[in-house]
């Protein structure tokens, strides 16, 4: 149905994003909250929107813009997520010297370039949302201006990203150029049809592929992750373990679906992603064995997932994939959260020894920790091992056993290096003094919330689960 | 009248270009560029794309230069790559060269017959591009403001100079 009513949501976000611009400039330092209050009033407004549309299926702009239960629902993952950052970064910034109100803007303008992503299947808008994500998370990982770590975060990930993003627009350019088209509907039909020049056709897929893959940090185009995550902002971290990779596979998904029942399997890029995927989940999860920085090792970490994320695409699984992002999301924001508990004014404890003895010291702090540990090395009852089985289970349907068996074997070496940093929590003694800032009910807040989003995913998924079916069933 | 202004810009793209390699100053070669630049535009407006000409005028005479000559004013090159390098340089250039010869010969092989000078070929004109920013593209178009307010505010949060210093 063409209704205005579909660019609603993304206005209200990108409205708010300019307000907290301007009102920047005119408040004072000790006032920046504010802006924090404004930006989570625009999430609750933009969500309340969005609950609105579901099941509508609204477009707008000549069909440019479809706000089907897929990007509906993804939507709402992201205002999570995004309102999750901005709780768990009110206090660090002004903790950090990172006290910019911009914090805000910057990541409602991510947080909408998202949305563009997730709510087209015409490629120049999915390249222009991808852009309007990049550039506003190259300044949100520079945010510290004083740190250099942070500054070489943000070069290494404006130049990397820029890579990629040229060679996400030379496989468009290819495409057009030989498909004469650039929306999902119209490749997909170019490529059923196989006319002679398909081989050009599949290398501007290829090269677009390739685009993605260095987005979502996938192996070989994963270097650039772990300094990313290291040095920006741990917020910032946070959000960039879970909104560019939802975004980038909600697109994978979109380009493979018409496929998942005609042929896939057979095709010629489906070798090329099932050794990606392999080659992702072995070499993320043996990196970060050796990761003595807690941030680096969740940076690899972030990497094994986007493979396991990657045996859902091959499996065909799209409820798999969104359940298994919608957990990611819970999992990683929780474990980046708990970081940020452990930190006081002008310090950050990031690395493995600084964990000593944290467990008997701040035993609240060390359990919720554990339990985010736990559920992203995929024990039950917590949702990480869900996530984990309904995938391999639905690998396994469909005949990858293979690579169900290389997923098993990864997940197995993963526990290793999350379980370490609950033995050093709770059996080390400590080596050095560690003092925290204990007063942020914000981030507690979040904390509370994502231990509940873990557990309740974990034993009683039903509704989100319903939910899923539904959106799903719009991508099909 | 028109091959004769092909020739000349023709000659001038050629001439500047081999004023771009040969000069041994950086800031010479790129004012060259420019002007390879600039007749090129020309040529593009004699094969009927006005819209081409401006754009190579505008981005690549204009604004890419620009950017051209702000790195070498502030990166100083000095005496050049070594010779090591160098011998890497012109392997690399030969290599480049030969696989973009091969791309033209196959483009003029397999080009359509070539439009007659001084005749629009459709949807290429001014007008048909601004109509389709505001109609079909209308909200690609839109992204694109979000899109540079988001790198402005970036830069800025990035350099801007902080309070008491």
């Amino acid at each position: 149905m063409n209704s205005f009513g579909a660019v609603v949501p993304l206005l209200v976000v990108v409205g708010a994003a300019l307000i907290v611009f301007l009102l920047e400039a005119f408040l004072k330092k000790e006032n920046k909250n504010y802006l924090a209050y404004l930006s989570l009033l625009a999430l609750i407004g933009c969500g309340i929107l969005s609950a609105n549309a579901w099941n509508g299926g609204l477009t707008y702009f000549d069909g440019m813009l479809r706000l089907d239960n897929a990007a509906l629902f993804l939507t709402f993952l992201f205002l999570i997520a995004v309102a999750f950052v901005i709780l768990i970064g009110m206090k660090y910034i002004s903790l950090q010297d990172a006290n910019h109100g911009e914090f805000y803007g910057l990541l409602l303008l991510a947080l909408s370039g998202l949305m563009i992503m997730v709510s087209s299947t015409h490629f120049i808008v999915i390249f222009l949302g991808l852009e309007v994500l990049s550039v506003s998370s190259y300044s949100l990982a520079g945010l510290k201006r004083k740190d250099d770590k942070s500054s070489e975060s943000a070069v290494k990930y404006f130049l990397m990203g820029s890579f990629a993003s040229a060679f996400l627009v030379f496989g468009l350019a290819i495409l057009f150029g030989t498909a004469q088209a650039l929306d999902i509907p119209g490749l997909v039909d170019f490529f059923k049809a196989g006319p002679d020049n398909q081989v050009l056709g599949v290398v501007g897929l290829g090269l677009v592929l390739v685009g993605f893959a260095f987005k979502i940090a996938i192996v070989p185009f994963h270097m650039w992750a772990p300094d990313v995550y290291e040095g920006a902002p741990t917020p910032v971290t946070a959000f960039f373990s879970i909104g560019p990779k939802a975004a980038g596979f909600a697109v994978l998904i979109r380009l493979l679906a018409p496929y998942w029942n005609a042929g896939f399997r057979s095709g010629k890029l489906f070798g090329f992603l099932w050794a990606l995927a392999a080659l992702t989940m072995l070499a993320g999860n043996l990196i970060a064995l050796r990761q003595n920085n807690i941030k680096r090792m969740f940076a690899y970490s972030s990497i094994a997932y986007a493979g396991y994320m990657l045996i859902a695409v091959l499996a065909g699984d799209g409820a798999g994939l969104l359940f298994f992002l919608t957990i990611y999301m819970f999992m990683s924001i929780g474990a980046f959260g708990s970081l940020i508990a452990l930190s006081r004014k002008g310090r950050e404890y990031n690395e493995l020894g600084d964990f000593a003895g944290v467990g008997f010291k701040y035993p609240w702090i060390g359990a919720i920790f554990a339990v985010f540990l736990l559920s992203l090395a995929g024990f039950p009852p917590t949702a990480g091992f869900l996530a984990k089985f309904y995938v391999f289970v639905a690998a396994v349907n469909q005949g990858l056993t293979p690579l169900v068996l290389i997923a098993v074997l990864a997940s197995l070496i993963s526990v290793y290096y999350y379980l370490r940093i609950i033995v050093y929590m709770y059996m080390r003694e400590p080596e050095r003094e560690v003092s925290i800032e204990m007063e942020n009910p914000a981030l507690y807040l979040v904390l509370f919330l994502c231990l509940y989003g873990v557990l309740q995913l974990g034993l009683f998924p039903g509704n989100v689960l319903y939910l899923i079916k539904q959106a799903v069933a719009a991508l099909l | 009248m028109a091959i004769l202004l092909f020739f000349l810009f023709a000659a001038f793209a050629v001439g500047s270009v081999l004023g771009m390699i040969i000069s041994r100053n950086q800031a010479y070669s790129a004012l060259f560029l420019v002007v390879a630049f600039a007749s090129l535009g020309g040529l593009f407006g004699l094969l009927g794309a006005p819209f081409m000409a401006v754009v190579q005028i505008i981005i690549y005479a204009g604004a890419i230069m620009v950017l051209f000559i702000f790195v070498i004013m502030m990166i100083h090159l000095g005496e050049g790559i070594s010779a090591e390098k160098k011998k890497w340089t012109i392997a690399a250039a030969v290599f480049m060269g030969i696989i973009l010869l091969a791309e033209i010969v196959f483009a003029v092989k397999g080009a359509p017959a070539v439009p007659m000078a001084g005749q629009e070929m459709a949807g290429t004109s001014p007008t048909e591009i601004g109509r389709l920013l505001f109609t079909k593209y209308l909200y690609p178009f839109e992204i694109t403001s979000i899109l540079i307010i988001a790198a402005l505010v970036g830069a800025v949060v990035l350099i801007k100079k902080r309070e008491g210093e």
